[in-house]
């Protein structure tokens, strides 16, 4: 069976598919801890039987019992070198029950193994495995392949390469979704379905998981936007457990009332999963009678994806910003985070990108000295494994781009194809392969045409190559060509003219690089933002922006009211609330203040980096250090304190400040040598653990921070300490207080021993104690002096235990 | 019974709430003040730690064999002895254990940014790391739940780590070595602290769906 013939086949006739096998397997007498291809094998006349009779109930079609044919299944009962001669003969057993007016389906389905970034096994390694059982199923005969029962998106795409890589035939995928309508591993049924459509699948849809009710939704859902026959195997309602079976709560009859339905909504492949018998096979035969398949049309949609989302790009919706910034050109930082294989910074501009408003990313990787293809695999391996967003591939390496769309887990964007003739005739190919939407760049040979007129018969004949690939206008985004007005200033008004023949004759998408059109003037974000509102109001669909700029994104939000693509503006709406509170508490007029009331607000707001400066200029202007201390420190990190209690402030503010009025200290020390040490504070000596055996000092470091910062002369011993050496360094600095702390359960049963030491000692000191499972309870049982729960209570117990009468 | 392969997850998708870590944070809605420049910090801060963290984990699921008020067994003849755990389990046939641990970097950056007088950004890290932690493992329920679902079964609402309740953490031993945790890159100390630090094993019970659910 060919791909023409299938869909013929399916443009008359709504193919009925068949029940479940694995219970109706057991029911003649599988046991469940065994292989079931081998035991099949093992007990021919059982499959033979179970499929002889979904065909006399009104199946066209069955799977063969394939289902844990694949290698890595097979190898759990030590069968992994048997695989293609196992699925070759379950395949011919198949045939043998259904004859040859029937067909017989190839089933491929997980592996049980997720893949790379999630799992352990490469996207490569998968596509070999479902290689190998494609292989024996070949073999066997079948007619077409179904992938079926997939909960990744990433196997999925690992199974259809498979196939296709393999042979012509026909191949279906059949996708597992849960209640909350996403698949084990998030993906959603659009962005399935416009993933697999894209990468070549014939057919689409869903099995198991969930009764015929639920299965309608997700069937309607794809429906919109499906443009290949859609397929659905319900399970017979909800699976139960009783005494110890699986049950399902719906019978055959209520089943089959959904069936038109599912027909309605483009189900040209129809059947049973878990729960379902030649019964509801019958059932589906009887409701279908009379009934014509509704073989989805093509549909007009421009959209890329990734694991887990769609964004749908066109004349119809909102401007889309491309975030630029994943791109090393004039980057150091990230040039050296690629080169190191550092991926912080990538991880912090794509989260950045996305945050802002960016709705698909660009990534290009290419610089000097860099193995590209190596680079682009690690980053989309780092953003597709923790960002939604989809991304815009680019590259302009051929390589490096089949690389990256072949692990993509969805539908990317290629940036670029021009009509260089080695460029065009390499990546046509192989952007077609994976189904990707492509920029077109509209230059040649001879380099970037001037006009706007030369530039559209490049788009002409690029768009006529592609065709011959089945690329069609809504596959493809137009790069306006952006050339700076500081060279030429006609040059906009030419970028101009092909957003607007593009919008408006050809109708396809378009996209701008919009920054290059202010290079070398200054203020350019005023260009920036001017050209994108010219360039909106000619049409344009995309923009290859830096999404941090406020000024960009205000326009491109408010443009997108003026568009009506802001339905009720409520994009518009949402956007300005929230800027407009996060703009809030900056202060302008701070410079105009006295320098020493510069330093008390840095203390508050703790600036730790503009600290020092501002005590120079103290200095400088004859302040004495000893009252910038007492006048204005002190005093700002006592606010800070109250600040703090009042839950005006949380831990990180309180911190900060504490650091910043350490930095201060430690600058202005050399000065304070002369002052006189009257403050019993002074004097207070601490030494801090974390006990033996815990490692967990986070909490501690931050208590002797902040102990420091009131004063306090504090050695902190670190973490896993034991108590001998808290005693011994406690007698050797005559300490007032022990302050120690421990995690767990486990290990805090050492402030006990740092206790009992130092009572056999008779050293003369508090005990404070804090950390997560220590509480008021433990400290006193164990006879410490005081228990603190976070550091700001620390230095109020510290003070505390000081002013009391040593015991 | 259930088929007990230990399956591991190189990087789990899960995010944490940025709430959740705010509330770790001490930050109040209705009455912390922040200024922008703050606010920016927080973020950077935050991406940074998101951006450190590689959550892995692991599960098995493991039968139970026998089990009282006080405590329950398992198939491989391990018994814990705890009475919270066994009243989470009392309708369970089987329970599931699971790790998740966010890796070594966030760590060392964490002890890094302190040792640096930056510990208000070691704070902020050290808060992602364990809600970072937490979301993978309430990735992991989540998985597990839409898996089990298929068969008829769920897990308990609730999940259970050592160190918690009347369940002793040195039962953290037993849950190390059946899901054979070294294989993620975890150690145990010998007062059963998890290296890395920012690592949990959890414990939740298998029940099956009734009719009425």
């Amino acid at each position: 069976m060919n791909r023409e013939t299938f869909l013929n086949y399916l443009q008359n006739n709504v193919m009925i598919l068949d029940g479940a096998t694995g219970t109706q397997l057991q029911k003649q007498g599988m046991p469940n801890d065994v292989c079931p291809q081998q035991w099949v094998l093992e007990h021919p006349e059982t499959i033979i039987e179970i499929q002889k009779s979904y065909i006399q109930a009104g199946s066209n079609a069955v799977y063969t019992c394939t289902f844990g044919g694949n290698r890595l299944k097979l190898e759990e009962y030590g069968l992994g070198n048997q695989v293609v001669e196992i699925n070759r003969r379950l395949a011919q057993l198949s045939r043998q029950a259904v004859g040859a007016n029937h067909f017989v389906v190839g089933d491929l389905a997980p592996t049980g193994q997720f893949v790379k970034p999630l799992g352990p096994i490469s996207f490569e390694q998968l596509v070999d495995i479902y290689k190998e059982q494609v292989q024996g199923l070949l073999l066997g005969g079948v007619d077409f392949f179904v992938i079926e029962t997939m909960m990744d998106i990433q196997e999925a795409r690992a199974a259809l390469l498979a196939v296709k890589e393999s042979c012509d035939l026909p191949v279906c995928v059949s996708m597992t979704f849960n209640e909350d309508g996403r698949t084990l591993t998030g993906t959603d049924p659009v962005t399935a379905l416009i993933t697999l459509q894209c990468l070549g699948a014939d057919a689409i849809g869903c099995n198991c998981s969930t009764g015929p009710n639920d299965m309608l939704d997700i069937i309607a859902d794809m429906s919109q936007y499906a443009s290949v026959p859609l397929l659905a195997k319900p399970n017979a309602g909800l699976p139960k457990l009783v005494d110890d079976h699986t049950a399902f709560d719906m019978d055959a009859d209520t089943f089959a009332d959904f069936i038109p339905d599912f027909i309605k909504h483009g189900v040209c492949l129809i059947g049973g999963c878990c729960g379902t018998t030649p019964e509801y096979i019958a059932q589906i035969k009887q409701k279908i009678k009379g009934l014509k398949p509704v073989v989805p049309a093509k549909k007009h949609i421009s959209a890329v994806t990734s694991a887990g989302k769609t964004v749908f790009i066109g004349l119809d919706q909102p401007l889309t910003i491309v975030g630029e910034r994943i791109n090393p050109t004039g980057k150091k930082k990230l040039q050296d985070s690629l080169r190191n294989n550092n991926m912080e910074e990538i991880f912090h501009l794509a989260l950045d990108q996305a945050e802002k408003g960016a709705a698909i990313l660009d990534v290009n990787v290419g610089m000097p000295d860099i193995n590209e293809k190596e680079a682009m695999l690690n980053v989309l391996e780092t953003i597709t494994g923790s960002v939604h967003t989809p991304l815009c591939l680019d590259s302009s390496s051929p390589e490096v781009l089949e690389a990256a769309l072949r692990i993509y887990p969805g539908r990317a964007l290629i940036n670029s194809i021009s009509a260089e003739t080695e460029k065009l005739q390499k990546l046509l190919p192989i952007a077609a392969k994976y189904g990707a939407m492509f920029i077109l760049l509209p230059i040649d040979d001879k380099g970037v045409p001037e006009t706007a007129e030369e530039r559209i018969k490049i788009i002409n004949d690029i768009y006529a190559q592609a065709q011959k690939y089945g690329y069609t206008k809504d596959d493809i985004v137009v790069d306006g060509l952006v050339m700076t007005v500081s060279s030429n200033q006609k040059a906009a008004q030419e970028t101009l003219k092909v957003i607007d023949w593009c919008s408006n004759e050809l109708q396809c998408n378009t996209i701008i690089g919009l920054s290059n059109i202010s290079f070398g003037l200054p203020a350019r974000e005023w260009l920036n933002a001017a050209f994108l509102a010219m360039a909106i109001g000619k049409g344009l669909s995309m923009a290859i922006a830096n999404p941090s700029g406020d000024l960009l994104m205000n326009i491109k939000t408010a443009c997108d009211v003026l568009t009506s693509k802001d339905a009720y503006s409520k994009h518009y709406i949402h956007y300005f609330s929230q800027h407009l509170t996060s703009n809030d508490g900056t202060n302008n007029n701070a410079a105009s203040k006295p320098v020493t009331e510069q330093i008390y607000d840095a203390v508050v707001k703790g600036n730790k980096d503009g600290i020092i400066t501002l005590i120079e200029i103290a200095i400088k202007e004859g302040h004495d250090p000893s009252q910038l201390v007492d006048l204005f420190l002190i005093p700002a990190i006592t606010q800070v304190g109250d600040l703090y209690e009042q839950r005006k402030y949380y831990l990180p503010q309180l911190i900060l400040s504490a650091e910043t009025m350490k930095t201060a200290f430690e600058y202005l020390e050399p000065y304070l040598e002369k002052r006189s040490s009257n403050s019993e504070e002074m004097k207070i000596k601490i030494v801090l653990a974390t006990v033996k055996g815990d490692i967990h000092d986070i909490g501690k470091n931050i208590v002797g921070l902040m102990l420091k910062n009131h004063g306090f002369e504090v050695y902190d011993l670190g973490k896993d300490v034991s108590a001998d050496i808290i005693i011994k360094k406690a007698k050797e600095v005559n300490a007032q207080i022990i302050g120690l702390s421990a995690l767990m359960t486990t290990t805090m049963t050492g402030m006990k021993n740092v206790i009992q030491l130092a009572k056999q000692e008779k050293l003369e000191c508090k005990f404070m104690v804090g950390g997560a499972v220590v509480t008021k309870k433990y400290a006193d049982e164990i006879g410490a002096d005081g228990y603190a729960k976070d550091a700001y209570q620390a230095v109020k117990l510290a003070k505390k235990l000081v002013t009391k009468k040593p015991r | 019974m259930m088929n007990n392969k230990i399956q591991y997850f190189e990087n789990i998708p899960a995010e944490p709430e940025n709430s959740m870590i705010l509330a770790r944070l001490g930050y109040r809605k209705n009455s912390t003040e922040i200024d922008k420049e703050h606010a920016n910090m927080l973020k950077n801060a935050i991406h940074l730690g998101l951006g450190l963290c590689r959550l892995q984990g692991a599960y098995g699921y493991f039968d139970i064999t026998e089990k009282t008020s006080e405590y329950v067994k398992l198939e491989n003849g391990q018994a814990f002895h705890s009475e919270k755990l066994a009243k989470l389990l009392e309708s369970s046939q089987a329970v599931v254990f699971m790790a998740c641990t966010s890796g070594t970097a966030i760590t060392e950056r964490i002890a890094k940014e302190v040792q640096n007088n930056n510990a208000s950004v070691g704070l902020i890290l050290d808060a992602v790391a364990s809600e970072k932690t937490d979301a993978g493992l309430d990735w992991l329920m989540d998985f597990i739940n839409k898996s089990l679902k298929r068969e008829g079964k769920k897990l308990t609402k609730h999940r259970f780590s050592p160190g918690y309740g009347d369940l002793p953490l040195s039962d953290q031993k037993i849950i190390y070595e059946m899901l054979k945790l070294q294989n993620i890159g975890l150690q145990l100390t010998e007062k059963y602290i998890l290296i890395p630090e920012k690592s949990v094993l959890a414990v939740a019970g298998i029940e099956r769906i009734g009719f009425d659910e």
